[in-house]
């Protein structure tokens, strides 16, 4: 292997207002190396890729390719000095062949004027018989798999003369053997010459294909290590850190009878990919069930499926004891659900209602806040008014629109609404997230007091710290199925392996 | 403090993806409210401002006269100089003999020239009022629940098409009874043209916009149909076959007239229907859960459903009340001043397009539609051949001003809420920077 | 020959499309010149194309195997009543060649504006102001040939004043990031005011003269003495054939050219395009403008090439059936053309039909809209236009 680095970034510092997403980071890349970017959401990879790939401009540091300090200031001049990402969500044009997606704004030209498929064609064919990548160049995108459109995406980034390969989280959207199939594709474009940038969060692929490992942890460099002899557990310490649990008071939990009961349910994305694969499990009264996976694992697909905005493919769904498999989303509240949307700004809340109107949202159609079609304006401001005092919202009146609060003080009111209705089983969905620790420690106490009033409380999050700290039992998911069950009392390490597939080799 | 969730889009800024997730951009709707709160009276007036001293700059070029005094004997045509003749004048109580103390003159002192003469104006502006608030309303209703009815224009036209029909037909009921009918067969035909575009929307999800562009030229085509040379609804009158004119309404059919000359063409009952229409608007949109849920998926379909809301029934329900504004506003039409219509009037009138410039001027608020269909009656009353002096300003020109101004107006309007978000964001950049997401997750 | 052969349609779609040919000859077997005078004929060929196209429906192939059903059940329809029809009506009417020189006239503004259109939305941009555009074009059109007394700098002046009316529409839709139907319509309204108010004030109560400067006609001699190809083509106006190009050309860029797949990569997906470096606001200004630009010159062949007059208003909806043309055609240059054929052939009925009823020929009129309306239903097969038409886009 080339010793010679294709790339150095020098201690690049890229501040947002109020944070600095990246300080610091120095990496370099050699030839012919897979070099994995390892790190939690909002670790500042992907900050750091769109800098080498001129979407933003650094505010310290310098950029170096070949030994030579360049200035990328647009993605046109990263492709210009051989710099190709791969973007975790796909830049290609259903409607269009491979090879019009790849030849695009470069294509070739005969009789002056007009497009050469033909020769199109054959590029594009070269080219993937070069790298094993195989597609048809005269399939049209939407027609071909998930994996395939990955491979289209990295010989577009090829066909464009890329030295560099950015790959931006790319088995999140893949199947397993998709996985492996990339993995042989990035060996034989490394035995070739090209250097990549692997970005993930998952600890097994990391090991499986890295030569050298950098972890990332809020912003900075944490450690460049060689990928031989990288255990999970030690990546998993790394990027995780050790940090200091957020201390819930919590008596324990005296479970009672299940609420929540999730029977071999299986959900399609409308792309018709297998999200939620034969996931069961049981919430019972009194207990905080928490879900622990990374993103992008079904987790989304298996809360809409219970929550009557997703239909399930088959299983079955129960809420204190009604089936509501297959009913909709009224039912499925009617039967005794609460939900805490993971997109509160989309979904929660209707941003341009006042906050009077948010907490209708469920009931505006009953008595008290309306009788026969007539909406009662003045109950609803009045009971807002009770409510945001209670669940300490500031910030704004109940006429406030709910688009002006700030994040914790939406997610209040979201959490009002939900509790209010007095639910049988409560969903929190990434309850916390964007939240200031103030909010955080808010939703937690809350959560835990629901919970003592005997709701069943499923809770999904991305966050380790609030699944180890909140949940009575601990499930893990991974690509659609429940991979293990804990007991609070597991250690970060142990979740993690889990969460990133490790586990799923001791379940085998 | 400021998180980077405060600065995710889907808050009257669009979004870009462009097939991901289609619901995930704001609907015209949420853009509008968004605009309305931020730059309420102020932007529609300079809005309206900068439309006519555009109009006045051509005026100028073109013709050399004095813009502002061809403004003046617009606004003048229009009668609007009517509310500056306070005085003490007697005014009848509509339907009865009872005169009471009233500041302007209605009409009871016919020698007062000046403020007799404007208030015949007014009366004409005031009846094209009618059918502009209510395409307004028509449009607006649709706005709010994230949709642009561009159809006004047709469910205006069956509207007045079956208003003429039950009108000049079913002779021997009784007029209140007759007008009730008439009017309600216009609105619910209208309600149906609507709906057709709304289903097809809540259905398989066709765009409002070409739907109803569609059903706008199949009604005018219809109308010409029925009404031309040998239509099924060609009028009966004797020596009427080379006429391409519907039968009159029957007198019993015909709005009363409570201000003014019946045969002048006075101020009809229509004016109490739109401002029925104006209230009726108002509450259903902020007093009942049917205006919640509209309001709901007008802002974000997505939140709506989530709350449990049908998307699609809402989708029709908007339409199909929507589609009852417009056809009500071709029915009065009908039963308050033109009493028949012919195979030139279906091809020419635009109310239905005003309408858009009215509900958009007018931000989508009862009030607003009310100012903006007075603003844009008066200007097409007062550059009209019967109350624009030819010595000051051809009418036939002015009669095209009046477009001018109207599309200037909706240019404007369409893009101020631009100006205004991009104003806006320097502002909140210079004061409170956020921060701008980190992960490229926003595709 | 053999490669024309075999690009023809095969299986379910050949079947279809034979069909819908079936059905229209069970029609036209009762028309001139053969004139079949009993039901039964037509009844028969009718079933065939209604049998073909149920088959090809249940095949999977659903727009063309309707089509062919509608076609079936339209050419039995049609069918009876023309044999019902005495043959003087029939022989008055149906008089082909005219009837298709007079489909090619209707046809060609509806064209021009249509493929204006298709560039304009295929980048992304919805434009309902192909109605104004086209009023605009055929104003200053008028206005131009009459002042400088030439047809082509005519032509030219309506361009530039299309191209213009497009730019301010590209300028809020693009720029501003506005409504682009708001925008639209209020082109539409500019251009009615815009154009009345100068007819107004330079024609005043006269209208236009007579003597205006008119694109002339080609005569092919050669042509002029073959059965029925010569009262056709013999004598077509300047604009009719350079549609035919302007089709033919519009096709080659947009499907055959690396513009044509960077303005349709900018109406699909405007940020893959920006990561690979096509200027997405550029590439939109252009196509707007061209859209503006073609849309005029459909509206000045109305005003110096057919009716050699302006009228406010004069287009009364054809801008709007343009529209029509490109959802019906499914934003292809050739399937617009072939809406626009439909349409200018309903069109040329409309105007000669009065022979039966006065008043039915006029619901002719509203055909393409009838057509584009279920075309958009999705009941026989869907309308599907470019993914990001209608949003604007922020650049990155």
């Amino acid at each position: 292997m080339d010793e010679r680095p294709v790339l150095e970034l020098r201690g690049i510092t890229k501040r947002f207002p109020g944070i600095v997403a990246n300080d610091s980071v120095s990496l370099d890349l050699r030839k012919g190396e897979v070099h994995a970017l390892l790190g939690e959401n909002g670790a500042g990879k992907s900050t750091l890729m769109n800098v080498l790939y001129g979407l933003y401009r650094p505010d310290e540091g310098e950029i170096l390719i070949n030994g030579k300090a360049v200035e990328i200031g647009s993605t046109k001049s990263a492709i210009e000095n051989g710099v190709g990402m791969v973007h975790q969500h796909f830049m290609l044009i259903p409607v269009m062949t491979v090879a019009e997606n790849i030849v695009l704004a470069t294509e070739p030209v005969k009789d002056g004027i007009l497009l050469d498929y033909a020769a199109a064609e054959s590029r594009v064919r070269d080219l993937s018989q070069r790298f094993g990548l195989a597609v048809d160049p005269r399939a049209f995108v939407r027609d071909i798999t998930v994996g395939q459109q990955q491979r289209v995406e990295i010989l577009k980034a090829l066909y464009r003369g890329a030295d560099i390969l950015v790959l931006d989280e790319p088995t999140a959207v893949l199947t397993p053997q998709e996985a492996k199939e990339l993995f042989t594709i990035i060996r034989s474009l490394t035995e070739q010459g090209k250097s990549i940038i692997f970005i993930t969060h998952k600890l097994n692929e990391v090991i499986a294909i890295a030569d050298r490992i950098t972890v990332l942890r809020r912003g900075k460099l944490v450690e460049t290590l060689p990928g031989e002899g990288a255990t999970e557990e030690g990546l998993a310490r790394l990027m995780v850190g050790r940090e200091v649990l957020l201390d819930v008071a919590k008596p324990p939990a005296t479970p009672g009878e299940s609420l929540l009961t999730i029977e071999d349910l299986h959900v399609f994305d409308d792309r018709g990919i297998e999200k939620v694969r034969g996931v069961s499990f049981e919430v019972r009264g009194g207990e905080i069930v928490g879900i622990a996976g990374v993103d992008g694992n079904g987790q989304t697909e298996l809360i809409d499926a219970i929550a009557g905005l997703m239909r399930a493919s088959s299983g079955k769904v129960v809420i204190a004891g009604q089936d509501v498999t297959g009913d909709s989303c009224k039912d499925c509240l009617d039967a005794g659900l609460g939900h805490i949307p993971e997109d509160r700004q989309r979904r929660g809340l209707v941003l341009d209602f006042s906050l009077a109107e948010n907490l209708a949202l469920h009931d505006y159609d009953s008595p008290p806040a309306s009788r026969l079609g007539w909406l009662f304006p003045k109950r609803l401001v009045e009971r807002a008014t009770r409510l945001l005092k209670d669940f300490d919202v500031r910030g704004g009146s109940p006429q406030t629109r709910a688009g002006g609060l700030s994040g914790g003080n939406q997610q209040k009111v979201v959490l009002a609404r939900e509790i209010e209705r007095n639910p049988q089983v409560l969903i929190a969905a990434q309850p916390t997230r964007g939240l200031d620790v103030g909010a955080i420690e808010f939703v937690h106490r809350r959560l835990v007091g629901e919970r003592d009033e005997g709701r069943a409380i499923l809770l999904v999050s991305l966050e380790l710290d609030e699944i180890l700290s909140l949940s009575d039992r601990i499930l893990v998911m991974y690509e659609g199925e429940i991979v293990g069950e804990f007991a609070p009392g597991v250690t970060e390490e142990e979740l993690g392996v889990a969460m990133t597939g490790g586990g799923r080799r001791e379940a085998a | 403090m400021s998180t980077p969730e405060d600065n995710k889009p889907g808050n009257g800024e669009e979004v870009e993806s462009p097939s991901t997730d289609p619901d995930y951009a704001p609907s015209v709707a949420a853009k509008i409210d968004v605009w309305s709160k931020a730059g309420g009276l102020f932007v529609p007036l300079l809005t309206t401002l900068l439309a006519f001293f555009i109009g006045g700059l051509v005026v100028l070029v073109t013709t050399g006269k004095n813009p502002i005094t061809t403004y003046q004997e617009i606004f003048k045509g229009a009668g609007l100089n009517w509310f500056f003749h306070v005085g003490s004048y007697e005014a009848t109580l509509p339907f009865s003999d009872t005169k009471v103390w009233f500041p302007w003159n209605t009409g009871s002192v016919p020698d007062d020239q000046v403020s007799f003469l404007a208030g015949l104006n007014l009366q004409q502006t005031l009846i094209i009022w009618i059918p502009l608030v209510l395409t307004g309303l028509a449009v607006a209703f649709a706005f709010r629940c994230g949709m642009f009815n561009i159809g006004g224009q047709g469910q205006y036209l069956v509207g007045a098409i079956m208003a003429v029909w039950v009108g000049s037909s079913l002779p021997g009921l009784p007029s209140a009874l007759h007008i009730i009918v008439a009017a309600a067969a216009g609105a619910l035909v209208g309600a149906a043209y609507a709906g057709i575009a709304g289903l097809l929307k809540a259905l398989v999800g066709t765009h409002e916009v070409i739907s109803t562009i569609m059903l706008n030229w199949i009604a005018i085509w219809t109308g010409v149909f029925l009404f031309g040379l040998g239509g099924p609804l060609q009028n009966s009158n004797p020596g009427g076959e080379s006429v391409p004119v519907s039968n009159d309404i029957l007198d019993e059919s015909k709005l009363k007239v409570f201000w003014g000359e019946p045969l002048l063409q006075g101020l009809h009952l229509g004016f109490l229907i739109a401002i029925s229409g104006l209230v009726v608007y108002w509450i259903t949109l902020n007093r009942t859960t049917l205006g919640y849920e509209v309001r709901a998926v007008g802002f974000s379909p997505e939140a709506a459903r989530y709350g449990g809301i049908s998307v699609a029934r809402n989708y029709f329900l908007a339409m199909a009340i929507s589609g009852t504004f417009a056809g009500l506003a071709g029915a009065v039409d009908i039963l308050g001043w033109q009493f028949r219509i012919n195979t030139n009037d279906v091809l020419t009138t635009s109310i239905g397009f005003v309408g858009i410039a009215v509900a958009l001027l007018g931000r989508n608020t009862a009030i607003g539609v009310g100012l903006a269909g007075l603003l844009f009656a008066a200007l097409v009353t007062g550059t009209s051949t019967r109350n624009l002096d030819p010595e000051i300003f051809r009418p036939e020109l002015a009669s095209n001003l009046t477009l001018l101004i109207q599309g200037l107006v909706v240019l404007f309007v369409g893009a101020d809420v631009i100006i205004l978000s991009l104003f806006n964001l320097r502002k909140r950049r210079r004061q409170a920077p956020t921060v701008p997401r980190v992960e490229s997750t926003d595709v | 020959m053999s490669s024309l052969v075999g690009r023809l349609p095969r299986g379910p779609r050949g079947l279809a499309w034979l069909g819908i040919l079936i059905g229209l000859t069970a029609f036209w077997v009762a028309l001139p010149p053969l004139k079949l005078r009993t039901p039964l004929v037509p009844a028969v060929i009718g079933l065939v194309a209604l049998a073909l196209g149920i088959y090809a429906v249940s095949q999977g192939v659903r727009r063309l195997g309707w089509g062919a059903v509608i076609a079936g059940i339209g050419g039995i329809g049609l069918g009876y009543l023309a044999t019902r029809s005495s043959v003087d009506h029939l022989d008055q009417v149906i008089v082909w060649s005219a009837l298709i020189a007079a489909m090619l006239r209707f046809a060609t503004p509806l064209a021009f504006a249509a493929m204006g259109g298709i560039f304009s939305e295929r980048s992304g941009v919805v434009n309902i102001g192909l109605e104004g555009m086209m009023l605009t074009g055929a104003f200053f059109g008028i206005l131009a040939a009459d002042k400088l007394n030439s047809w082509i700098l005519g032509l030219v002046c309506a361009a530039l004043a299309g191209g213009l009316m497009a730019l301010i529409h590209a300028f809020f839709a693009i720029q501003l990031r506005a409504d682009q139907i708001v925008g639209g319509t209020a082109i539409n309204f500019l251009a009615l005011g815009i154009t009345g108010y100068l007819f107004i004030d330079v024609y005043g109560g006269q209208g236009t003269p007579t003597d205006v400067s008119e694109i002339p006609d080609v005569h092919l001699a050669f042509l002029s003495d073959w059965y029925f190809l010569g009262p056709i083509f013999g004598q077509l106006n300047l604009m009719i054939w350079l549609a035919f190009v302007t089709v033919l050309v519009s096709w080659i860029v947009l499907f055959k050219t690396p513009v044509g797949l960077r303005i349709r990569a900018v109406g699909e997906h405007p940020r893959a395009a920006e990561t690979v470096g096509i200027p997405v606001y550029a590439t939109r200004y252009a196509a707007v403008v061209l859209s503006g630009v073609l849309a005029a010159l459909g509206g000045a062949y109305l005003s110096i090439g057919f009716v050699n007059s302006f009228n406010q208003n004069m287009t009364v909806g054809k801008g709007f059936i343009a529209l029509a043309a490109v959802i019906f055609g499914n934003w292809r240059p050739w399937g617009a053309a072939a809406a626009a054929l439909l349409f200018g052939f309903s069109s040329a009925l409309a105007q000669r039909l009065p022979a039966y009823s006065e008043s039915a020929a006029v619901l002719f009129q509203a055909l393409p809209y009838v057509l584009t309306l279920i075309a958009v239903a999705g009941v026989i097969g869907r309308s599907i236009p470019p993914a990001a038409v209608g949003r604007p886009y922020r650049k990155q």
